[in-house]
C-alpha cells in the first residue's frame, strides 16, 4: 500500500530557466526569479497564493551560507514560511516529496519547491571534498563521476556490444536536448559516429569518457504543489502525486575501481521494487508511459534501466539498441534529455518530476511525446548511494 | 593533508587539512549597472519600488517586500548619508581592505531607505556617531568593484540656503534715489541679497568636456532644479538639441523652458538671444518673442567671439558675433512690448556704453540690469580695476552682475560679491572647481558662490528676492 495521506496533492505550476553553462547576466537570487515568475505565470497565481516554500540546492556548492536568506529576492519567501532542505544530487526530488508531504498533511494547501544552482560560481570542493578521507572511511561524495558502471557492463556484455549501447543511449539523450528549448547541450550527434566517439572522446576514469558525462549547468527549476481542492480550482490539468520513496545507504564505493564486495548501486531496485510492489504495479515498464530518469552518465543510465523496471538478462540494452527508449519509442526515457542534457544539480532532480508531469499535462513543447501519457515516472539519485521514485498521475483513479 | 598526534591524545589521531576554495560572484545585470555608475559617473543609484515606494541600495532586481520586478526603475541617491551603525575591525587580515584598527559603517544614503555597509576613514574612530553625516570619496583608480567609491568621510556642515532664507527677514528695497557717487570708494551696501545665476549650458559647451551638460528638457530641468536646491534665483538657458547643438527651434526652446518651470515654478528663467554660433538676428529674437521668458540677454556689441589657445595665441574657431545697434534697438524694443527683463551682457567698457547710448531711446526701464562678461577671447580679461571702472560707469538705480570664462569665474565673482553685485557660474562659463576637478554640475559652481556669499556675510536672494531686486514681475 502506498504510503498515507491525508489528501491529494497536485502539481499546478511549473518553471524553468534555459539551463547554461553562461548566466554571467544574472546572480543567484535573479536566476531563482525567472523560474519563479514563470511558475506563478503557469499557474496564473501570484506570491500572495503561496502559503510555504521549500528552497533546496546542494550544500555549500556556491559557497554562500544560508542561501535561502539571500535567495529570498528571487524565491519570494518574505514574511513566508520557507524551509531549506539539502541532501546532495537528489535534493530536487527530495524539496518535492517534502512538499508533497506539507500539503497532503493538511499543513499548507499550497507549496512551491525552487530547486537551483548556479555551478559557474563558488567551486563544488568546498561542498563535496572538505571531510573526504579514505582512511577514515570518509569516502568521497562525488557520485557521478565513476568508471565502475562501464566496467560492469563490459563484464557482462563484453566491450563492444557496451560501448555502443552507452553511445546509442548519449546520442538519443542528445536528440531528445535538440528538442527541449530549456536544455544546455545539445550538440546535434548522429549515431553514424558512435564508432569515432568510441574512439575520440577523451576517457576521465576507466571507460568513462566525456562525452558520456553530464554538464555542469546554471538553472532553477520552481514546481507549485497544491491540494486536491485547490488543484481542481486553479489548474486546468493537475498532475497528481501518487506516491513517492526514499531509500539510503551508508556511503561506500571507489572511483578508481571496482570492489566485489561493495558493488554498484543497489538502492534504485531496491527503491522500485519497493515502491511499485506497495502500489500493485507489476509489470512497470508497460504501465508507465514516460520516464524522466536520474542520468548523470550514460553508462550509468543503461545499467540503471535495467534496475528501475526489474528487467532481467539483456533486456535493458535492447531496449537502448532498438531506440525504444526514443520519444515515440515503447518506453520513452527522458524526453526532456535528461541530466546529460542539463544539471543544474540543485534543481536536477526536481526538473525530473516538472519534466514528467509537463508530460503528463501533454504541453512539453517540441520534446512532448505524441501518445498520451497517463502514468509517469521520475528519478533521483544523489550522493554516493540514494534513490528517490516519484509517481505521477493524470487520473485520480488508483 | 596531515595526521598527527596530539600530547596527551597519543591514542587520537587529528587529520589536518587545507583547500584552496576559488570562486566567482556575478552580480547580474542590476548589481553591474550599479557598480559601472559609480566607477564611470561617480554616481551612486538606487532602485525604487512603485509599490511600496522604498528605495533598495545596493539595488535588487525584486522588491522582497511585494515581489515587484524593479530592475529598471532606477533612481539617483545621494553621495551624502547618515550613519546608522558601526563596528571597528581590530585585527588584520588578507581579506580586509584596511590595515586595523578600521571602521566599518552601515550608511543610509540620502534618498535611499536601506543602509549598505562602507569603509568610513578621514576621523578619529573614537568621534564615529552613529547619526553623523557622511560623504561618498570615489577611487581615483578604478576596480569595478563596490570600492570605486574609495571610502565614506565625515561631511562639512552644510547647511542649506534655504533654511538660512526661511530663518531670517524678507529683503525689502528701501525707497531713496540711488546717485552716482553712493557706489563710489568701494562701499557697497552689503545688506542686499546677492542674487546667483546658473548658466546650465551656453551654446558650446558639450558632453565630452563635462558629462553633467544638459541636453534634453528633461535634463534642463532636473539640473535646474538642483541648482534652485544649491540656492540659485535664475538659470541662464540655451536650449539644445538632444546631439547637443544649439537650436533656435520655437517648440524645443519652449519645451526647455516650460520643463524647468513645471520641475521648478519659483525659478526666473532667462533665456539666450544669442542662441549660438550663425544664427540670423530674426532667428535670435522670434524665441523671446514666442517663449517669453521672465528675463533674456541682451547683447550689446559687434565683437570677436573665438575660440583661440590661451597658452599659445594659436586661433581654433574665428567668429565675429554680430551685435549692431540697430539689433540692440530692436531686440531691446521687442523684449520691452513683450515684457521680457533684458540681462545687457557687457563684454567691455564700450559695450556698456553703447547700452546706454541706445537706451536714450527710452527702450530700458529702471532697474536696468548689466552682466559684466570677462575672458572671452575677443572680450577683456577679468581685471579688477576694470571691474570697478564699470561698475562706477553704471546708470543710477542700475544692477550688476558678473560671469567669467573658465579660471576668471571665481575672481570675478568674489569680487562682484564684494562691491554688492551679483554672481554668475555654471558650465556655460567654466566646467571646473576651483580645486580643478571637473563640476559635477552647474549646482556645484552655484554651491561655491553660496560659500563666497557666506563668507562675505551676505544673504544668498530668493527667487522673490531676485524678482525685486531686478524689477521682474513673476508670470
Amino acid at each position: 500500500m502506498a504510503h498515507k495521506k491525508n489528501r491529494n496533492v497536485g502539481i499546478i505550476g511549473i518553471g524553468q530557466t534555459k539551463h547554461s553553462s553562461h548566466r554571467e547576466d544574472v546572480n543567484q537570487p535573479e536566476l531563482i526569479h525567472e523560474a519563479v515568475s514563470l511558475a506563478l505565470k503557469d499557474a496564473k497565481l501570484t506570491m500572495k497564493d503561496i502559503d510555504c516554500v521549500v528552497h533546496g540546492n546542494m550544500e555549500l556548492f556556491e559557497m554562500v551560507h544560508s542561501p535561502d536568506l539571500w535567495h529570498v529576492l528571487g524565491t519570494g519567501a518574505y514574511g513566508k514560511e520557507c524551509i531549506r532542505i539539502t541532501t546532495g544530487g537528489t535534493v530536487g526530488a527530495t524539496i518535492s516529496c517534502a512538499s508533497d508531504n506539507l500539503v497532503a498533511s493538511g499543513m499548507y494547501d499550497i507549496v512551491m519547491a525552487i530547486g537551483f544552482e548556479k555551478l559557474q560560481e563558488g567551486h563544488t570542493t568546498g561542498g563535496i571534498t572538505n571531510m573526504a578521507c579514505p582512511l577514515w572511511f570518509r569516502k568521497i561524495q562525488a557520485g557521478a563521476l565513476t568508471g565502475s558502471s562501464a566496467y560492469d557492463v563490459e563484464r557482462e556484455f563484453g566491450v563492444e556490444r557496451a560501448d555502443k549501447a552507452s553511445l546509442t543511449y548519449r546520442i538519443i539523450m542528445d536528440k531528445h536536448a535538440g528538442l527541449n528549448p530549456n536544455a544546455h547541450r545539445a550538440f546535434g550527434l548522429e549515431f553514424s559516429q558512435i564508432d569515432d566517439l568510441i574512439r575520440t572522446s577523451p576517457k576521465l576514469v576507466g571507460n568513462l569518457k566525456l562525452i558520456e558525462m553530464c554538464s555542469q549547468s546554471d538553472g532553477a527549476c520552481c514546481v507549485i504543489f497544491a491540494c486536491e481542492k485547490k488543484a481542481k480550482e486553479i489548474a486546468k490539468t493537475p498532475v497528481w502525486i501518487r506516491d513517492h520513496i526514499t531509500v539510503h545507504k551508508e556511503e561506500n564505493f571507489n572511483i578508481f575501481g571496482y570492489d566485489r564486495k561493495f558493488p554498484v548501486l543497489k538502492t534504485h531496485k531496491f527503491a522500485a521494487e519497493n515502491l511499485f510492489k506497495r502500489n500493485g504495479i507489476t509489470d512497470p515498464i508497460n504501465y508507465f508511459d514516460v520516464f524522466e530518469m536520474y542520468d548523470p552518465a550514460s553508462w550509468w543510465a543503461i545499467d540503471w534501466i535495467r534496475d528501475f523496471f526489474g528487467l532481467k538478462g539483456d533486456e535493458h540494452l535492447k531496449l537502448i539498441e532498438d531506440k525504444e527508449i526514443m520519444i515515440g519509442g515503447k518506453m520513452p526515457i527522458n524526453p526532456s534529455g535528461g541530466v546529460i542534457g542539463s544539471n543544474p544539480i540543485g534543481a536536477t532532480a526536481l526538473i525530473r518530476v516538472a519534466e514528467a508531469a509537463m508530460q503528463v499535462r501533454g504541453n512539453a513543447g517540441p520534446h512532448q511525446i505524441p501518445t498520451p501519457v497517463n502514468h509517469a515516472l521520475a528519478s533521483g539519485f544523489g550522493g554516493t548511494m540514494w534513490t528517490v521514485m516519484t509517481m505521477l498521475e493524470k487520473e485520480l483513479n488508483w | 593533508m596531515t595526521t598527527k598526534r596530539i600530547k596527551g591524545f597519543e591514542d587520537s589521531y587529528v587529520v589536518e587539512g587545507k583547500m584552496a576554495l576559488p570562486y566567482t560572484y556575478f552580480a547580474g545585470r542590476v548589481g553591474s549597472k550599479f557598480i559601472t555608475t559609480i566607477r564611470d559617473q561617480n554616481k551612486i543609484m538606487g532602485v525604487k519600488c512603485p509599490a511600496c515606494n522604498l528605495v533598495y541600495l545596493p539595488p535588487r532586481q525584486v522588491c522582497d517586500k511585494d515581489f515587484t520586478d524593479i530592475r529598471d526603475k532606477w533612481v539617483d541617491v545621494s553621495n551624502t548619508g547618515k550613519v546608522e551603525n558601526f563596528t571597528v575591525v581590530r585585527y588584520n587580515d588578507k581579506h580586509l581592505p584596511r590595515k586595523a584598527p578600521f571602521v566599518l559603517a552601515l550608511i543610509k544614503l540620502d534618498g535611499a531607505d536601506t543602509p549598505f555597509m562602507h569603509i568610513l576613514e578621514e576621523c578619529a574612530i573614537e568621534d564615529v556617531k552613529i547619526g553623523m553625516k557622511v560623504e561618498a570619496v570615489f577611487a581615483k583608480e578604478t576596480t569595478s568593484t563596490i570600492l570605486d567609491i574609495d571610502h565614506f568621510k565625515p561631511e562639512a556642515e552644510k547647511i542649506s540656503v534655504h533654511e538660512i532664507n526661511a530663518a531670517r527677514k524678507q529683503w525689502v528695497p528701501v525707497d531713496e534715489p540711488d546717485t552716482e557717487g553712493k557706489r563710489k570708494g568701494g562701499k557697497p551696501d552689503m545688506s542686499t541679497p546677492v542674487i546667483i545665476t546658473a548658466a546650465l549650458t551656453g551654446a558650446a559647451t558639450m558632453r565630452n568636456q563635462n558629462p553633467a551638460v544638459p541636453y534634453t528638457p528633461a535634463e534642463f530641468a532636473e539640473e535646474a532644479y538642483k541648482c534652485w536646491k544649491a540656492g540659485a534665483a535664475m538659470v541662464h538657458v540655451h536650449a539644445r538639441e538632444d546631439g547637443g547643438m544649439a537650436t533656435h527651434d520655437h517648440e524645443r526652446i519652449r519645451a526647455t523652458h516650460d520643463a524647468i518651470k513645471q520641475k521648478c515654478p519659483e525659478l526666473i528663467v532667462n533665456l539666450s538671444s544669442a542662441v549660438g554660433m550663425g544664427k540670423t538676428a530674426e532667428q535670435r529674437i522670434s524665441q523671446i518673442v514666442a517663449v517669453k521668458p521672465e528675463m533674456a540677454s541682451l547683447n550689446t556689441n559687434t565683437m570677436n567671439f573665438g575660440i583661440v589657445d590661451r597658452k599659445t595665441g594659436k586661433i581654433f574657431i574665428d567668429y565675429v558675433f554680430e551685435n549692431t545697434f540697430t539689433m540692440l534697438q530692436d531686440f531691446g524694443k521687442a523684449m520691452q512690448e513683450n515684457g521680457v527683463k533684458p540681462e545687457i551682457e557687457c563684454y567691455d567698457m564700450g559695450g556698456l556704453d553703447n547700452a546706454i547710448l541706445i537706451g536714450k531711446q527710452g527702450i530700458f526701464t529702471d532697474p536696468i540690469n548689466f552682466n559684466f562678461v570677462w575672458g572671452v577671447a575677443g572680450g577683456q580679461q577679468f581685471r579688477a580695476e576694470a571691474f570697478i571702472a564699470m561698475m562706477n560707469a553704471l546708470p543710477p538705480k542700475a544692477n550688476f552682475t558678473t560671469c567669467g570664462v573658465g579660471t576668471d569665474e571665481f575672481p570675478c565673482i568674489m569680487q562682484s560679491c564684494i562691491l554688492g553685485g551679483h554672481m554668475r557660474v555654471g558650465l556655460e562659463d567654466n566646467i571646473k572647481m576651483p580645486n580643478g576637478d571637473l563640476a559635477k554640475g552647474s549646482y556645484e559652481l552655484v554651491e561655491v558662490a553660496v560659500a563666497i556669499a557666506n563668507a562675505l556675510g551676505r544673504p544668498v536672494a530668493t527667487t522673490a528676492e531676485a524678482r525685486l531686486i531686478m524689477g521682474i514681475k513673476k508670470r
